[in-house]
């Protein structure tokens, strides 16, 4: 649904966007693209909707070329930038019903159910709405005409906890109706939440596509122990070992009988073995990538 | 892309409205002052002779110029150089913002997720400068030639060039000001930029007027292209700088659409 091949962007010489990234984004599929700021998210996303101009490489959309065929790609893609900057002369419905003329569709209806699900007022101008009600505005007009392919970039900064849920139910239907998603963020938990697989990048490069589920079962786990005195805990699967008082907590990567093992016998308290997170497992690859 | 036209230029339209006021109603006022400077042009005559003819020169009032003591040179002076200046700076500044403010303002990123292609975008906006620029003359047209006919004697040719030269400079001025604003981005500086050309070719008219070594530099200003001269005097506009105003119109056009469907949009 959506491929990138080698993809490339220098903004000059020394102005580095993305270089050589490539991935395949099946039909109904949510794509997470995690990596810090800076790293070439919002570049790879420009492209996408051909704002900027790759380098060199090439990708598709819909087997259409992001190039040449941009304006037919368009109109099955909702969008949302990672910074909202509207017509702020305009009131919200008056914005919305320009943005869904585009499409050439029926879009009240959604328009109305999208602006009742996140308590939007339409009828106030663009320059009164805050920063969360301006990301509601950018919800809506790109779901408003049921668009095969979603691309967001950061989309739930600024929205509350509150808000933020009712944003992943309506991403979910626009998933169940048969959307592919392009999911951009640094926010790692909420990609977690919704992916199916992550690519990561790093200073411009795509360092890796996994499934979340095979992140998630990596064999890393985070073991805290509270012991009863000193105990001496050495193993080649044990990293980053922390101790404080008699709490000791690191990172175990091999198999949990042989840490049992290694625990028999010694004056164990409590022990609590949990899956990292994946904020700790990105830092382990990033580290990773960087030896 | 009639969306986008009709969008534009119902945005637009509060400040073409208080342009339009402006220029016609200055261009209107001079010519309702017509009438009573003629019954006492006899006494201006002798007042303007005691001007040095530099000046006059500089006002296209020097031998075999405009003749204030007659309607059209009266308009010649006194109010045509509103619709040219004014309504010239109105262009330039709607041509330095119309397509720059969706970029600086960062819409564009909005409007190009949207399937609008840039052609359609630039055309569309183009379209608005002109139907904006059709709009203001059409009034100051029709202002006019109530205006020249109820003062008298009323020549149809004459008042139609006046309004076509006023026509051809503003679009002139927007289009280099389009142009210019494909390269900086920023409103304010494009919009700095034009109105500096829009006034240094002013200033540049005067001198080409009044300096003979500096006479070859009327080529390069637009307000010699339409000078009001030609208009009232000759009753015609000068064929080669309607070419060059021509090529001007076309070339910046092309330059804008060639860099502005290929460049990166910055956001």
């Amino acid at each position: 649904m959506i491929n990138l091949e080698k993809l490339t962007k220098y903004y000059n010489k020394n102005a580095r966007g993305i270089i050589d990234v490539s991935f395949d984004i099946k039909e109904g599929e949510i794509f997470g693209f995690i990596g810090p700021n800076g790293a070439g998210k919002s570049t790879t996303v420009r492209t996408l909707i051909n704002l900027i101009f790759p380098t060199s490489g090439s990708g598709t959309m819909m087997d259409l070329d992001i190039v040449k065929d941009t304006v037919e790609i368009r109109k099955h893609v909702g969008y949302i930038a990672g910074e909202i900057n509207y017509y702020e002369d305009m009131t919200v419905r008056k914005f919305l019903e320009y943005s869904g003329k585009f499409y050439k569709v029926d879009y009240e209806e959604k328009l109305d159910y999208l602006a009742e699900k996140l308590e939007l007022d339409l009828t106030r101008k663009i320059e009164n709405l805050s920063f969360g009600n301006k990301k509601k505005v950018a919800i809506i007009q790109a779901f408003i005409h049921n668009p095969k392919i979603i691309i967001l970039d950061e989309p739930t900064s600024g929205l509350d906890p509150l808000m933020q849920t009712i944003f992943f139910d309506l991403l979910e239907e626009e998933h169940k109706r048969g959307a592919t998603i392009f999911f951009s963020s640094h926010i790692l938990s909420e990609v977690q939440r919704i992916c199916d697989r992550v690519g990561i990048v790093k200073e411009g490069y795509l360092v890796k596509i996994e499934k979340i589920e095979d992140i998630m079962k990596t064999q890393a786990k985070n073991v805290r122990i509270i012991a009863d005195g000193d105990i001496v805990l050495k193993n080649s699967h044990i990293a980053k070992m922390k101790k404080t008082g008699n709490i000791y907590t690191f990172i175990y990567t091999g198999k949990v009988n042989e840490l049992l093992n290694l625990l028999h016998g010694k004056e164990i308290i409590d022990l609590t073995i949990t899956e990292p997170t994946l904020e700790e497992i990105f830092m382990h690859y990033y580290e990773r990538e960087e030896k | 892309m009639k969306l986008l036209i009709e969008t534009e230029f119902k945005r637009n339209f509060k400040s073409l409205l208080l342009w339009t006021v402006i220029v016609v109603g200055l261009a209107v006022m001079m010519l309702a002052m017509y009438p009573a400077f003629a019954s006492t042009m006899e006494d201006i005559g002798a007042l303007m002779e005691a001007y040095p003819s530099g000046f006059m020169e500089a006002f296209g009032m020097g031998e075999g110029g405009l003749d204030m003591t007659e309607p059209y040179g009266w308009y010649g002076i006194e109010g045509y150089l509103f619709v040219t200046l004014i309504g010239g700076s109105y262009a330039a500044i709607l041509g330095s913002s119309i397509l720059s403010k969706e970029e600086d303002d960062s819409t564009i990123e909005f409007l190009l997720s949207k399937p609008i292609s840039r052609n359609r975008v630039l055309f569309g906006k183009a379209s608005v400068i002109i139907a904006n620029l059709t709009f203001m003359n059409l009034v100051l047209g029709i202002v006019t030639l109530i205006a020249f006919a109820l003062i008298g004697d009323f020549e149809v040719l004459i008042w139609f060039l006046y309004i076509l030269g006023g026509f051809i400079i503003q679009l002139i001025f927007s289009s280099i000001a389009l142009m210019i604003s494909v390269f900086v981005v920023k409103s304010r500086k494009v919009m700095s930029i034009s109105l500096g050309l829009v006034m240094g070719t002013y200033a540049i008219d005067i001198v080409s007027n009044v300096s003979e070594n500096l006479e070859f530099l009327k080529y390069i200003t637009p307000f010699e292209y339409v000078n009001a001269v030609s208009i009232a005097v000759d009753k015609q506009l000068d064929l080669l700088y309607m070419l060059f105003s021509l090529i001007i119109i076309i070339v910046s056009g092309f330059i804008t659409w060639r860099v502005y469907t290929k460049k990166d949009i910055s956001v």
